[in-house]
């Protein structure tokens, strides 16, 4: 004997509205891996510049990349592709060390 | 938008690169061009008249400049000289000073003689100087890592895209024939259903419904595997995983008895036993097989006492958990749900986590990774057995002893709590007390008119008097008692 055969289940007065969990509370829940990569990335970067290392240039552009990848809808665009941009443009500087 | 914005960081970082690289080609041109000195030896020694330098191949030292000219003039005459053969140059008499001069200047240069063009020793250009492809390899290496990488991140997103929709094109017509409101961002200023899925991630996707008979919501969330990016991918060739539906019914108070139960895979029974914060404290015991209810040997029970467990397993329960045995991971039913276990900072919590009740339904979706949007009708049965269960727990009450003796836990769970966070709390109340105090005695500090002052301060001694023979009474009534 099945609901559906005896009443409609369905309840429109019922209703209630989607509350997004509340992260704060629970820690755990939370992927912290683009937070971390994003990080990476603006360190590798700023270690490319400054102390002219290639490699690490290129390593900061992958953290950039993955961050990204990773990265929540609800999270700003702005702000990743500014660690983006500054670890491409430190990785395209010409420098004969390697 | 992303995808554009993507798009043009990267034409722009390749479009810089390949300008830079143009620039420095030309750069390279002029300085071959000074390098080549083969056909025009001669030429240049001819046309300037004192520059031995300009010759670097060859090794005569830099001698004194006076002394240049003679040997430069002597050079000249000694290449020609040469040219024409070496007897002449050794025979006439006034080449004899100049041949002199000449091996004085040569001294560790070799007796053979060599024409100038054997002399000339042609360095290795410097690899980073070097117009050739080889040099480029590093970046040539992380170009194409990068585009790989790309390339996985839009086939991934699209088949976790391709996946959900076919999750839910399947099960559509059972959530709106089970639920009011299908579909909800919580954004919309009226309930009303969006119909589709909210995307949290490229790999997540989120349901929420709700209007129903027995329960306050139901929030599905499709735990896709993080197609998308590379590395997630190559880490799962070594461990491999599966995507995971994981369904959680929200209910009212009454519409759910004092129980907490759980059943599911060994391995996610002992990890929640472990974590959950309800689950620790009610279901003690290991996890039973669940062999002896009728179920297969792979899923263990975990329950707060034997009538739960017999109430919950009924024959159509135990029909869905039979068949459908590898695709569950864990079904948790809880009224004392809480989530996992929170580690705080500063020790324990002072206060209890608010609980709420709770049906938890975690399901694999098969395929272990490689699944097919064809997988996802398979899901279906098991949203059918979430549906049942929602109402069979309305209808699940305990008798009268075991009513008691889960009030008797839960009261043993809260003295526990009480026991272990005393100190603490004591603390907390003392600093409160001190707190008040301190702003009392700032107050009438603050008070400008002393009268007023003097009144506040005899106020505050006679309510501390008071206090202090409440207390004295009190020890005096536990000395007769105890008496």
């Amino acid at each position: 004997m099945t609901v559906n055969n005896m009443a409609d289940p369905r309840r429109p007065n019922k209703i209630f509205r989607y509350k997004p969990p509340n992260t704060e509370t629970n820690p755990t829940l939370e992927d912290p891996t683009p937070d971390y990569m994003n990080l990476l990335g603006m360190i590798f970067s700023m270690c490319g510049l400054m102390l002219k290392l290639k490699w690490c240039a290129w390593i900061a552009v992958y953290c950039s990349f993955i961050s990204f990848a990773n990265s929540r809808s609800s999270e700003d665009t702005k702000q990743m592709m500014s660690s983006f941009i500054i670890s491409d443009i430190s990785s395209t500087q010409r420098n004969p060390q390697m | 938008m992303k995808y554009f914005y993507l798009c043009v960081s990267i034409i722009l970082s390749e479009l810089y690169l390949i300008l830079k690289l143009g620039r420095y080609n030309d750069d390279f041109d002029d300085g071959e061009d000074i390098a080549e000195f083969d056909d025009n030896d001669f030429a240049e020694f001819e046309d300037v008249s004192e520059d031995p330098a300009v010759d670097v191949e060859k090794e005569p030292p830099p001698r004194a400049a006076p002394s240049s000219t003679p040997i430069e003039d002597d050079e000249d005459e000694a290449t020609v000289e040469n040219e024409d053969g070496q007897d002449e140059f050794e025979d006439a008499d006034d080449q004899d000073m100049y041949s002199k001069y000449d091996n004085e200047e040569f001294e560790g240069y070799e007796k053979t003689n060599p024409s100038f063009k054997n002399t000339l020793i042609y360095r290795e250009v410097p690899a980073h100087l070097q117009n050739s492809w080889e040099s480029y390899y590093m970046e040539i290496l992380m170009v194409t890592g990068l585009l790989a990488y790309i390339m996985n991140y839009i086939i991934g997103k699209n088949k976790n895209s391709r996946l959900a929709q076919a999750w839910f094109n399947s099960h559509r017509e059972l959530l709106e024939s089970n639920f009011a409101l299908v579909g909800d961002d919580g954004t919309s200023k009226e309930a009303t259903s969006t119909g589709k899925l909210n995307q949290e991630n490229e790999h997540i996707y989120n349901l929420w419904c709700s209007g129903r008979v027995c329960c306050e919501g139901m929030l599905i969330q499709l735990k896709f595997l993080k197609r998308q990016d590379l590395l997630n991918v190559l880490a799962r060739m070594m461990r491999p995983a599966c995507d995971q539906v994981q369904v959680k019914v929200t209910l009212n108070d009454e519409d759910m008895d004092t129980f907490v139960f759980a059943v599911g895979s060994r391995k996610a029974m002992a990890r929640l036993q472990k974590e959950m914060q309800d689950l620790s404290e009610f279901c003690g015991d290991k996890p039973k097989s669940g062999a002896k209810y009728g179920v297969p040997e792979s899923l263990s029970i975990l329950s707060e006492m034997g009538e739960v467990t017999d109430g919950v397993m009924d024959n159509k329960m135990v029909h869905y958990l039979t068949s459908h045995a590898e695709k569950i991971e864990s079904i948790h039913f809880s009224d004392q749900f809480s989530g996992p276990k929170v580690m705080q900072e500063e020790g324990q919590p002072l206060k209890l986590p608010e609980t709420k009740k709770t049906l938890l339904f975690t399901f694999n979706v098969p395929g272990m990774g490689n699944t097919s949007p064809k997988d996802m009708d398979s899901l279906l049965p098991l949203m059918n057995m979430v549906i049942y269960s929602i109402d069979k727990v309305r209808k699940l009450r305990l008798n009268r002893e075991g009513k008691q003796k889960a009030d008797r836990n839960r009261a043993r769970v809260e003295e526990n709590f009480l026991k272990q966070t005393h100190t603490q709390r004591q603390e907390a109340a003392q600093t409160r007390r001190e707190e008040k105090k301190r702003a009392e005695k700032e107050r009438i500090m603050n008070e400008e008119d002393p009268d007023r002052q003097r009144r506040l301060e005899e106020a505050a001694q006679r309510r501390e008097q008071k206090k202090l023979e409440k207390k004295q009474m009190k020890m005096k009534q536990i000395k007769v008692k105890a008496m």
